[in-house]
């Protein structure tokens, strides 16, 4: 009996090495796309739009398997730089210059040169600064899609209730001034409605106040180089002042427990106060809240940030791209750059995931994907206002803490206005490295 | 037959050769080696490259042996100082309510009718078992400023006229945090509490009854003693844990306003992940280990060596 154990074993053995021996079916090239929710959701389902590009992809092309991960806004960068430090980065990532740029720089990226060249992209962008704002001068790090400016919004609904709609400007470009939002959010204020909120618990939608803050006197909050911060100027003296005041006043609203995403929610979905306007919006918040907002009952309307009598606003724009790690395989980074190409530059697939974003299209020769829509025409039209695209700044990570620890400094009391321009300025110019 | 038997018996191999007790231990040592194996790889060898990287200025892009900067520079950083202030606050606070009311639950159900204990050990395990991320996501709508509940009720109670930053106000944030660890932390104690107590002897305490001793004088010097073990374990377990906050604050506030509401273990998260400064973070947590140590020492000597 125990011989005949013995021989079955064997044979089990002798069979199972020479398994591998026969003819076997190519290995497919796997790799993993790590998104941020910046797609429009099918059928309400995070992720669910980026699976469906994923099986596209891989229907055309078999020998590639591609792996979907979504990854938020609050925890995300931190899981990346997890991933690593860990070696599991990644292939492609879907973000923004911001990161991306900074992990190019640290040698955690494969460049995207070639592609920008073989895809005749630089003949083809519509807006210089944006492919600039791609790359760190010297290479490119981030192959981009779409891209729309960071604006204010106000609820349509709030301003009927209040019979100030009026105060509104809704020809052109929607510009207004400093003093008229003062005077309307002071008047909003009095009729209880909660003014625009800043919120400061988090980097998650930082870029709203940020661009908020200096354009309301004017500031600057880096030079025209993008050398160094310059909030510590009168303009930006003041601009911390007005908001400083503003709080005290009850005409702006301290919020160190919300974060961008946050002051969005508490915006379109009113419960227990009602707030007239947010400063965190663009063409995809406004799309990705569109239920909401039907559901809640309210309207909102994108404006630019207000600006002092005679001068132009400062807007932040973002860009949406993707980037491939390192991984010290030429297959998966080809591969990589072959999705990239099919999401980015497709015929069909390109314009569809700039449609899913809501913003708009890098390539000229993509055309007005929007043609007819008034409110795309309106944001459209505020390319014009983009500040310098600072976000690629050396140590813009480091900064983006400290933005929001000053704004938590003057909701506390811990410092003036005064106090926080120069304290900031002279920590955030420490981060450029 | 025999003639092997009696081979065997004049060579014994290496192993027959050793004392009885050696070969126990290396028996023990083999039946140890898996688990060891894994302890020292998941365990020990992080804790040794954590304090190894301590001494280093070790960023996403540099790895310089920097000796003690990291050190000094701690006792120099505001942050870790309100950091450590909180987290001392947060042990000195939640443990002892925690452990006291734990005591209490478990004293007033432990001799209880079956129904009624397990439904109490059940309400208050929930918290435990329903895992803190969905525990926070509720206690932080109800905290919210602008559209929570807890502000809508004392605002039309007309308790307060204007809405309470509970999360993002220094007076309150630390608060905040402290009473949803207690919520999350008072589960277990109180389940070993009851069988602690379950398993005094009742004919010791009867027998003290019946020669007149009040309750306290029962506690005092029956039940106590009897349960000093457990609460050696709870207080050094839920000391450890609370030591160890970082979730609730992850999720909640992020250490705001200005870190009035961070953790240690916050801080080190942040300082890793978000400024990536990994050899900063392996410093604090090098002193959090070591303050962790002292706690559990004191608290090892204040409840095995007495009664």
């Amino acid at each position: 009996m125990k011989k005949v154990i013995c021989l079955l074993l064997v044979c089990v053995l002798v069979i199972g090495a020479f398994a591998g021996c026969g003819p076997k079916a190519p290995e497919k090239v796997e790799i993993t796309w790590w998104a941020f929710p910046v797609f429009a959701t099918v059928d309400g389902v995070s992720g669910k739009y980026e699976k469906e590009l994923a099986q596209k992809f891989m229907d055309e092309n078999e020998g590639i398997q591609v792996n979907v991960e979504i990854i938020d806004f609050a925890n995300g960068p931190n899981k990346i730089v997890t991933a690593i430090e860990g070696g599991t980065a990644p292939n492609v990532v879907f973000d923004a210059p911001g990161r991306v740029i900074e992990w190019g720089k640290a040698g955690h990226l494969v460049s995207v040169d070639d592609m920008v060249k073989d895809s005749g992209l630089a003949a083809d962008i519509t807006n210089e600064n944006v492919l600039a704002a791609c790359g760190d001068g010297t290479n490119y790090w981030m192959y981009p899609s779409s891209a729309a400016p960071f604006t204010m919004a106000v609820s349509k609904t709030a301003l009927e209730e209040a019979g100030m709609l009026d105060r509104i400007n809704m020809e052109g470009d929607r510009a207004w001034t400093t003093e008229e939002f003062v005077s309307l959010s002071k008047d909003m204020a009095a009729k209880g409605y909660k003014g625009f909120e800043m919120f400061a618990k988090s980097q998650g939608g930082d870029q709203g106040t940020r661009a908020f803050v200096p354009a309301l006197t004017g500031a600057h909050l880096t030079d025209s180089e993008v050398s160094k911060y310059t909030m510590d100027t009168a303009e930006g003296i003041a601009a911390f002042e007005l908001i400083e005041k503003g709080m005290k006043e009850g005409w702006l609203t301290p919020s160190i427990a919300s974060d961008g995403g946050m002051a969005i929610k508490n915006f379109v979905t009113p419960v227990n106060n009602t707030f007239w306007c947010t400063g965190l919006w663009s063409p995809n918040v406004a799309k990705g809240n569109a239920d909401l907002m039907k559901e809640a009952g309210m309207e909102a309307i994108g404006l630019p940030f207000p600006s002092p009598e005679g001068t132009d606003t400062s807007l932040e724009y973002l860009v949406n791209g993707y980037a491939i790690f390192k991984n010290d395989d030429a297959a998966k980074v080809a591969a990589s750059k072959e999705f990239v190409k099919f999401l980015a530059d497709d015929e069909v697939i390109g314009k569809e995931t700039v449609k899913a974003t809501n913003c708009f299209p890098v390539r000229k020769s993509f055309g007005n994907l929007y043609a007819g829509n008034a409110d795309m025409e309106f944001y459209a039209s505020l390319s014009e206002y983009y500040m310098p695209y600072y976000n690629t700044i050396d140590g813009y990570s480091d900064m983006r803490p400290l933005w929001y620890g000053t704004l938590q400094k003057i909701i506390t009391g811990e410092m003036t206005g005064e106090e926080a321009a120069k304290y900031y300025n002279t920590e955030a110019n420490k981060t450029i490295k | 037959m025999v003639e092997k038997i009696t081979s065997n018996k004049s060579k014994p191999n290496w192993y027959q050769k050793l004392p009885m007790k050696r070969r126990e231990t290396l028996v023990s040592y083999l039946f140890l080696l898996p688990c060891l194996f894994f302890f020292v790889v998941f365990v020990v060898i992080p804790i040794l490259m954590g304090v190894f990287t301590s001494f280093f200025n070790y960023t996403s892009s540099s790895f310089e042996f920097n000796g003690l900067d990291n050190y000094i520079r701690l006792f120099q950083d505001q942050a870790f100082l309100r950091s450590l202030k909180n987290t001392i606050v947060l042990v000195v606070v939640a443990v002892p309510i925690t452990v006291i009311f734990a005591l209490f639950v478990g004293y007033v159900l432990y001799n209880r009718k079956s129904f009624t204990r397990s439904l109490f050990r059940g309400i208050f395990y929930l918290p435990v078992v329903t895992g803190t991320v969905a525990v926070t996501v509720v206690w932080a709508w109800m905290f919210d400023q602008y559209n929570g509940v807890l502000n809508w009720v004392l605002m039309n109670m007309g308790v307060i006229q204007q809405e309470i930053a509970w999360l993002g106000d220094e007076r309150f944030a630390l608060m905040a945090i402290i009473i949803i660890l207690i919520t999350t932390s008072v589960g277990q104690p109180i389940i070993l509490y009851i069988a602690a107590l379950g398993n005094l002897d009742t004919a010791q305490i009867e027998a003290s009854k019946i020669d007149g001793a009040t309750e306290w004088q029962v506690f005092r010097h029956i039940t106590w003693p009897g349960i000093l073990p457990t609460t050696l374990y709870v207080v050094m377990i839920t000391t450890i844990n609370t030591f160890q906050c970082f979730s609730l604050v992850q999720l909640l506030t992020s250490g705001a306003p200005d870190y009035h509401s961070s953790t240690i273990m916050y801080l080190v998260y942040e300082m890793a992940f978000t400024f990536k400064q990994f050899g900063y973070a392996n410093a604090m947590g090098v002193i959090l280990a070591v303050i962790i140590g002292i706690f559990s020492i004191v608290q090892y000597k204040a409840f095995s060596s007495k009664g």
